[in-house]
């Protein structure tokens, strides 16, 4: 396959797409950065994903 | 009597807790009956009680607020 | 989650990273992306696919608790909502055989040609957010993990418990099924334990096993929940709360080495042994490990690639002032990569990281981002034009709903022009099709019956934005997620209730009207309250990005209690960073330092505050006034003096902050110190738990033994908190003879005078007796509380904790936002915190005040409220009721009125529904659309009853 190439100014690259790098990812945006989120595996979420309610209030995590 | 009494159920769900739990709950396939019919609000703070009294006036069995 | 829909983010899953290049503004990074074998594109998430694989496959998600397919989803709401083949499993890509799903795919998706891709990445800054790797099994097989099917591991337990998990929430155990009447919960499982070499404390288990231990009773109130732990570290802000209500709920916590778990007749046996060497057992039916967080599986291998250093336990090296900072320019770290943490640290440190980014990538900012542009909206003309689109959805709506006949039932709808159906709506075809009907028929409104709002109505609303249409002339309604899921057997009832709802929605829709998009100009400038680390190291990051702020100081010196600091306890002289903080503050052209500064008023709201700030005293006292856009909040605290242990009343006994600085001063150590911990925290004076206590102790006790290596340190304590790799040094200290013994809360020790002698009385829980001590110091460590949060909270209107401090928007998501737009909170005033937390919450705060600074307005949805000033009577109802502060009372023609202030209101309704007057209209939900729509629930004649309403 080809080589890919891809230039935005002034991009910046996330490596994990858990609750950080989507956080950070979603920031970026705000403040007028084109973003790339790399994720390893085949969706995004990480562990928090997983997660049914959160501490300490037992809130709903998705 | 030969038929079930099957209520007509108006509600009004909250955009942000209530309705998203009715989503969560189509995800997970959870079956109920289906006698309710509803209205979304942005929060069930909208719902004024000039909306309750006409949905009786309309025929409702029952009123459900759920936010 | 929103990252999915965003056109800034491109989101490359099935990625490996191969390579970082070049320097900071000037980074190649090289990636591979393994293949999908299904097109992103096509795919519509209909799930058919894994209905027909004929393969099992281990699902990772729920922890291999569940078995799916090789093609799959790991579950409904996963971004991106495409369906993916393991090829692992797949008998095609393992055998060449099967293809079972190309064919079953309704929209041609599956495409096993696809191959690896290799891709170069022009970027300016990398994020390393790559989250935490588990515990070896090795270490988890000591508990009998593996050779017992009822001892789990935490998040198994958490997938059990969880209603949409693989059991449904129902909690049972693997061995035969039956419901557990004991659980035993093994804390501290790969942490704190030098055997796996992970001498770290993982920092979030004790959370999350309380958070267990509450959802299994709240499943089953008879259960009995006992954990097993060396301390509870609930030490972050509101934490010790949740420990108390699980006490109170009858969980029982038990200080005490677990040794052993051992199959017993058909439950498990535990052998522990408690605090003061008594061995004991246990009998359990299910046995929770709280397994640690580990550094990531290839943490090595992203630090070789991205050229970073680790710290021993291959975590990403840091210092405590530049907690995110990596060794290498322009590499920036986030999350759990950073050291074992919780949500919302993890979230604080996202929100940092990238407002780093944008610090070093000022000069390209707004160039690599896509700005859409629409067509000139249509005038909507008088007659009422409407289009019905009804969605089979595959055969998740199509096999219950009798689509075509709902579709049918609306033709003879007052207004409706043309109704169809569709395969599903939400497909890019779908949407050039809405396009052209709108044009084709003059739709002026448009209903589409689908699935939720919630999930595809931005999507519609950018469909009819494409179409020349106002966003808000649409109306969805949920007849999947809402009717044909959840009513699977009766189809007849469901298509009736789909009918109904359809018509409710048709009566709403006939009275929508286009809504205006507003926008509020934002002042670019921010103004900090506060001038300590929290509030230079805020200040400092918006000028690096480009911003002006006014850095208002209470006292005569910027520096807060840094200035109080010597050392940190990793060993960084704090009076060297804090000097050239100041200097970094002072030198900086967009940061106004006002110091001996007072907040006179402040008004407004996000985009445009005014604000008037008095500095000086006597005759050099003047008034400044500031209009800024964001307020950061920094104002911090101070150390608690507790009216206990003979503070102020005896010279010896004194604080941890004044030992340092004696330490500091003198080079000499006393011959015998007793620390007390939680002195008037936890429960007497304070509440809660100050979370730096017992860091600043450990830190003490070392350089007194470093001083004077015979000395004798004696810390009485709780809990020992020394969370993260601050356990490091509670070992080194522990090793260097420093004794610490527990005491308990019901049996506090006793300090009082004999003569010129000092005296600790308190029972040692190790030795089982009263023991009597005649220390030369006794020190206390006593907490910290907030300073002039009450007076900020009355002129923001903004919420406080019970014990004055601010309170964030989102304990978890949000949390350096207050629910006040526009305001933003750090350091102290947040909570109590160490300093690389305050530091990377400073970042934080000042990154989220970038992005209205940045965006330059702020944009209103469309559905805010409307004040009808011509009926309004002026009563302010409204304004008192409003949970945001979004209703100003205003003179307009000398009388009252109420005024939207459209940035802050959040839609919710409440001043629609109390106003006596009818004189406030919600956009999109009106009084005369709610009013239809529960006419066209009743069914009756909808003309008559439309002219009623």
């Amino acid at each position: 396959m080809g080589k890919g190439m891809e230039h935005k100014a002034g991009a910046v690259m996330i490596l994990g797409g858990g609750i950080a790098g989507i956080q950070a990812a979603l920031d970026l945006t705000g403040l007028g950065y084109f973003v790339y989120l790399v994720e390893k595996e085949a969706v995004v979420g990480g562990v928090m994903a997983q997660l049914d309610k959160t501490f300490p209030t037992n809130d709903c995590s998705l | 009597m030969s038929e079930q009494f099957s209520p007509k159920i108006l509600g009004f769900l909250c955009n942000w807790c209530c309705y998203a739990a009715a989503d969560a709950a189509g995800v997970s396939r959870y079956q109920y009956p289906p006698n309710l019919r509803t209205i979304r609000v942005m929060c069930t703070g909208r719902v004024d009680p000039a909306f309750i009294f006409r949905g009786f006036i309309e025929g409702a069995d029952g009123i459900f607020t759920g936010g | 989650m929103e990252a999915g829909r965003s056109p800034n983010i491109k989101m490359l899953t099935n990625a490996d990273f191969l390579g970082l290049e070049g320097k900071p503004g000037d980074f190649t990074a090289k990636l591979r992306l393994r293949p999908r074998y299904i097109d992103a594109d096509n795919c519509t998430a209909c799930g058919l696919c894994t209905q027909y694989c004929p393969r099992h496959h281990v699902d990772k998600y729920n922890e291999g608790l569940a078995m799916t397919r090789p093609i799959h989803i790991d579950y409904a709401q996963a971004v991106p909502a495409t369906y993916y083949i393991d090829p692992g499993s797949c008998l095609y890509l393992q055998h060449e055989t099967c293809q079972i799903c190309v064919p079953v795919c309704q929209s041609h998706a599956i495409d096993f040609s696809q191959q690896p891709e290799e891709l170069d990445l022009k970027v300016g800054a990398v994020i390393l957010s790559p989250g935490f790797g588990k515990i070896g099994e090795k270490t988890l097989e000591q508990f009998g993990y593996n050779k017992h099917p009822d001892v789990v591991t935490s998040i198994e337990f958490e997938r059990m418990t969880t209603a949409s998990g693989p059991f449904q929430g129902e909690i049972k155990c693997f061995s035969d099924g039956r419901h557990p009447k004991r659980i035993a919960f093994i804390q501290c499982v790969g942490s704190r334990d030098l055997g796996c070499d992970n001498g770290y404390c993982s920092s979030v288990c004790c959370m999350y096993s309380i958070k267990e231990a509450l959802v299994a009773k709240e499943h089953d109130p008879s259960v009995e929940i006992t954990i097993y732990y060396m301390d509870i570290r609930t030490q972050g802000k509101e934490f010790d709360k949740a420990r108390q209500r699980a006490e109170n709920m009858g969980i029982k916590f038990v200080r005490a080495k677990v040794a052993d778990v051992t199959p017993w007749k058909n439950n498990l046996r535990l052998t522990y042994s408690t605090l003061e060497a008594r061995h004991s057992f246990a009998e359990f039916d299910l046995v929770v490990l709280s397994v640690g967080l580990e550094s990531p599986k290839d943490a090595q291998g992203i630090a070789k690639i991205a050229g970073i250093e680790l710290n021993r336990y291959d975590f990403c090296k840091t210092e405590t002032f530049s907690p995110l900072t990596t060794s290498r320019e322009g590499v920036i770290v986030a999350g759990a990569f950073q050291g074992p943490k919780d949500i919302p640290e993890s979230v604080t440190q996202a929100s940092a990281a990238a407002g780093l980014a944008a610090g070093l990538l000022t000069k390209q900012r707004g160039q690599g981002v896509v700005h859409k542009s629409y067509p000139e909206e249509q005038e909507m003309g008088d007659e009422v034009r409407i289009g019905v689109f009804v969605c089979h959805c595959g055969i998740n709506i199509g096999a219950v709903v009798n689509v075509p006949q709902v579709e049918q039932s609306t033709a003879d709808m007052e207004g409706v022009v043309y109704h169809t159906d569709s395969l599903y709506s939400c497909s890019q075809d779908a949407q050039e099709v809405l396009k052209q009907k709108i044009k084709e028929h003059n739709l002026n409104r448009v209903v589409i019956a689908a699935c939720s709002p919630r999930t595809h109505e931005p999507l519609f609303q950018e469909t009819l934005k494409d179409a020349g249409l106002n966003r808000n002339l649409i109306e969805m309604v949920n007849i999947r997620d809402q009717c044909s899921w959840v009513h699977a057997t009766e189809p007849d009832a469901a298509t009736d209730k789909s009918k109904d709802l359809v018509r409710m929605a048709v009566a709403k829709v006939r009275g929508m009207k286009s809504l205006p998009e507003q926008t509020v100009p934002v002042t670019p400038k921010a103004l900090v309250i506060g001038g300590g680390i929290a509030g230079m190291t805020a200040a400092l990051s918006l000028s690096d990005q480009g911003f002006e702020s006014l850095l208002m100081e209470k006292g005569k010196a910027l520096g807060g209690n840094l200035g109080l600091l010597n050392t940190t306890l990793a060993g960084d002289e704090s009076a060297d960073y804090l000097k050239g903080l100041v200097d970094r503050v002072r030198k900086s052209k967009l940061i106004h330092v006002v110091t001996e500064a007072e907040l006179a008023s402040l008004s407004g709201f996000i985009g445009n505050f005014s604000s008037v700030v008095a500095s000086g005293s006597g005759a050099k006292k003047k008034e400044i006034t500031f209009d800024h856009g964001v307020v950061v909040l920094a104002t911090g605290g101070r150390e608690h003096r507790p009216d206990l242990y003979l503070l102020g009343k005896n010279n010896k006994v004194v604080t941890q902050q004044e030992l340092e600085l004696q330490l500091a001063k003198t080079k000499k150590a006393p011959e015998s110190v007793v620390m007390i911990q939680c002195a008037g925290s936890r429960g007497d004076d304070l509440s809660y738990c100050s979370k730096v206590c017992c860091n600043h102790a450990v830190k003490n006790a070392l350089k007194i033994k470093e001083l004077n290596p015979d000395a004798q340190v004696v810390v009485l304590y709780r809990d020992m908190r020394t969370y993260g790799f601050a356990e490091d040094a509670y070992r080194e200290a522990r090793l260097g003879g420093v004794v610490f013994i527990p005491y308990d809360v019901a049996r506090k020790p006793e300090v009082y005078e004999k003569g010129k002698k000092l005296h600790v009385r308190f029972f040692d829980t190790i030795l089982q007796e009263e023991l009597d001590l005649a220390p030369d110091q006794v020190v206390l460590s006593v907490g910290i509380v907030p300073e002039g949060t009450q007076e900020l909270s009355k002129l923001l209107k903004a919420p406080l904790t019970d014990e004055k401090f601010f309170l964030e928007a989102h304990v978890k998501l949000r949390p350096v936002e207050l629910s006040v737009d526009g305001v933003y909170v750090c350091g102290l005033a947040h909570g109590p915190k160490p300093l690389d937390e305050t530091i990377a919450q400073a970042q934080a705060a000042a990154a989220k005040a970038a992005i209205p600074l940045v965006k330059g307005a702020v944009s209103v949805a469309p559905i805010v409220s409307v004040v009808d000033q011509e009926s309004c009577i002026g009563c302010g109802l409204c304004a008192s009721l409003c949970p945001y502060q979004a209703i100003e009372m205003v003179k307009v023609d000398n009388k009252r009125k109420a005024q939207t202030i459209a940035a802050s209101c959040k839609a919710c309704g409440i001043c629609a529904s109390h106003c006596p007057s009818f004189s406030i209209a919600m956009g999109s939900f009106t009084n005369e659309q709610i009013n239809a729509q529960i006419a066209a629930f009743g069914g009756v004649r909808e003309k008559e009853k439309a002219e009623v309403a």
